[in-house]
């Protein structure tokens, strides 16, 4: 599977990464190599195998609320915290 | 006191108090951290339990957790992980946190943003990943046990490549609770010690189930220690051949040496084929990544860890704040992993990857059918050089080949050292067994300890 500088930044996009053009060839190529490695997967008989998404993955909880974090140690680690318990980003709506 | 420190803990005890354990314990950290950077940050709190070194991906409250990344260098977990609550519990200090490839994501330690760890038995080489701190901790003698994390091998790989007991239990029976999630279909805590007795007794410490886990298992945590010294004889070993029959050299010699150790005692051994191992590296670079790169998202610049200086709107707070706070392995990662799971490819790689990983796992059942246990070197070479590897990430990945396919069928697997190669690097046996057999497990690992007494020697640090 060969990654272009087109799909690499397609991919870096959804990925919310963003890299310069040398960078970015670079990924490609490395990707490119990888993706090799891995393409020997399709060469598998997967008859009887294949994947289906699982009805039954994982069991679910009541939904009871529990202990709350402690909102102190979450204003500690926050890179912007109002006081009144909000954290703070630059304006997403209006403009 | 020192010497105490090659002893296993409970011997150790029966000569000096707990707290004059911790106190060497911290002294041996003070004077071989500098050169080996095993520890990114050290706990000073002495108490008279024993002192377990913590992986820096596991959180803790009373230190930071950085996960080895620029991204969390200034975070501090509201809350102790599980395993660590659970070792506090159990009279256990945290000795420190130590040093890991960034996010779990390496096979060396060199992916680390704050520097590599060292091999205690030769620092001019990796000690393996992506647990490297712990196990150098424990190789180096500076604590008597570390708890790991593996996804693809990154306990028992830097266990095998610095000569102690790297133990990876089944999926399940260990809560991930505070373990920072890279896989989640695969991560596992692991647990490194020098002895199999010692790792026997921290896993009843901290195993069983977590109601803040759900994928933790409900399965009874069993005795451990109970057949320690229950021998081998009469027990069934797979040999896999897909595996041996690569082998050459020094590795190869050494795993018929250890084959040897328990057919003398013994044990039944003949090869069993796993037809689909070869396959195995494929599909974790795919499901681990592909996992990786949804549980990486919350790294966002948001709530905690860092942000841009540089940015300006919500676009440019992910972006910027990803972009400089990522080392290169983990955009990579999170990079096939976007891929893996766009439209258009979605199927075609991550519905691929799981249709040859639910096969690796008949092949395992069908294998284990017939055998008690199945038996593969831990790693296909010695340590090897800081920087022979870290330009071509493939050959990187291609460490994990025996140890991945643990992980991806969730089967437990431990490691123990089987001797030394010419250059006097160690060399390392691994043992799998089917889910939840870690008493089993113990058993046999045990017994090849008892006959060989490898962990005695230790690194001329």
């Amino acid at each position: 599977m060969k990654i272009d500088r087109d799909e690499a930044k397609r991919i870096a996009t959804l990925a919310h990464l963003e890299f310069d053009d040398p960078a970015l060839e670079r990924m490609a190529g490395e990707m490119t190599k990888i993706l090799s490695y891995i393409d020997q997967l399709r060469e598998v008989d997967v008859a009887g195998f294949e994947w289906t998404d699982p009805a039954d993955a994982t069991p679910l909880r009541d939904d009871m609320p529990r202990t709350p974090v402690d909102r102190d140690a979450v204003a500690a680690n926050a890179p912007s915290f109002s006081d009144d318990g909000h954290f703070i980003v630059p304006k997403v709506i209006g403009d | 006191m020192t010497d105490l420190l090659n002893l296993p803990w409970h011997e150790a005890r029966e000569q000096a108090s707990g707290k004059e354990l911790a106190a060497a314990s911290l002294s041996a950290i003070d004077a071989l951290n500098p050169k080996l950077n095993a520890f990114l940050q050290v706990g000073r709190d002495i108490g008279d339990g024993m002192p377990v070194a913590v992986k820096d991906n596991i959180v803790t409250t009373d230190m930071p957790t950085t996960c080895a990344s620029r991204i969390l260098s200034n975070f501090t977990s509201p809350f102790d992980a599980t395993a660590v609550a659970r070792l506090r519990a159990g009279g256990c200090s945290i000795a420190g946190k130590t040093n890991l490839d960034e996010f779990a994501m390496g096979s060396s330690t060199e992916h680390s943003a704050f520097g590599p760890a060292r091999n205690p038995w030769d620092p001019s080489r990796v000690p393996g990943g992506s647990s490297g701190g712990s196990a150098v901790a424990v190789a180096a003698r500076m604590v008597p046990a570390a708890l790991g994390s593996e996804t693809g091998g990154s306990v028992r790989q830097p266990a095998a490549l610095c000569g102690v007991v790297g133990l990876k239990p089944t999926y399940g029976r260990i809560s991930r609770n505070g373990l920072v999630a890279f896989g989640s279909s695969v991560d596992q805590i692991g647990i490194i010690t020098k002895t199999v007795r010692e790792c026997a007794s921290l896993l009843g410490m901290i195993a069983g189930h977590d109601p803040l886990d759900s994928t933790s298992a409900t399965n009874a945590v069993d005795d451990y220690a109970a057949d320690l010294d229950a021998g081998v004889r009469g027990l069934r070993f797979g040999v896999v051949r897909e595996a041996v029959e690569q082998l050459e050299g020094e590795v190869r010699a050494n795993f018929d040496d250890a084959l040897a150790v328990l057919r003398a005692g013994g044990a039944v051994i003949e090869e069993v084929s796993v037809p689909s191992i070869g396959y195995a590296i494929a599909i974790y670079y795919i499901v681990a990544n592909a996992e990786a790169s949804a549980n990486l998202s919350r790294f966002d610049g948001i709530r905690f860890g860092h942000r841009s200086d540089r940015a300006k709107s919500l676009r440019e707070v992910y972006f910027e704040s990803r972009g400089e706070g990522f080392g290169d392995e983990v955009k990579r990662r999170i990079m096939l992993g976007t891929f893996a799971l766009s439209s258009g490819y979605y199927d075609a790689y991550y519905g691929r990857a799981q249709a040859v990983r639910s096969k690796l796992r008949d092949d395992f059942n069908n294998a284990f059918a017939r055998f008690d246990y199945l038996l593969t070197p831990t790693t296909p070479e010695v340590a090897f050089p800081i920087g022979a590897k870290t330009d071509d990430p493939l050959a990187m990945y291609l460490s994990d080949i025996f140890t991945a396919p643990a992980n991806l069928v969730g089967i437990p697997a431990i490691a123990v050292p089987s001797g030394f190669s010419r250059g006097h690097l160690p060399l390392s046996l691994q043992i799998m067994a089917p889910h939840f057999a870690e008493r089993a497990l113990f058993r046999a690992a045990n017994f090849f300890e008892r006959e060989t007494n490898y962990w005695r020697e230790a690194p001329p640090v």
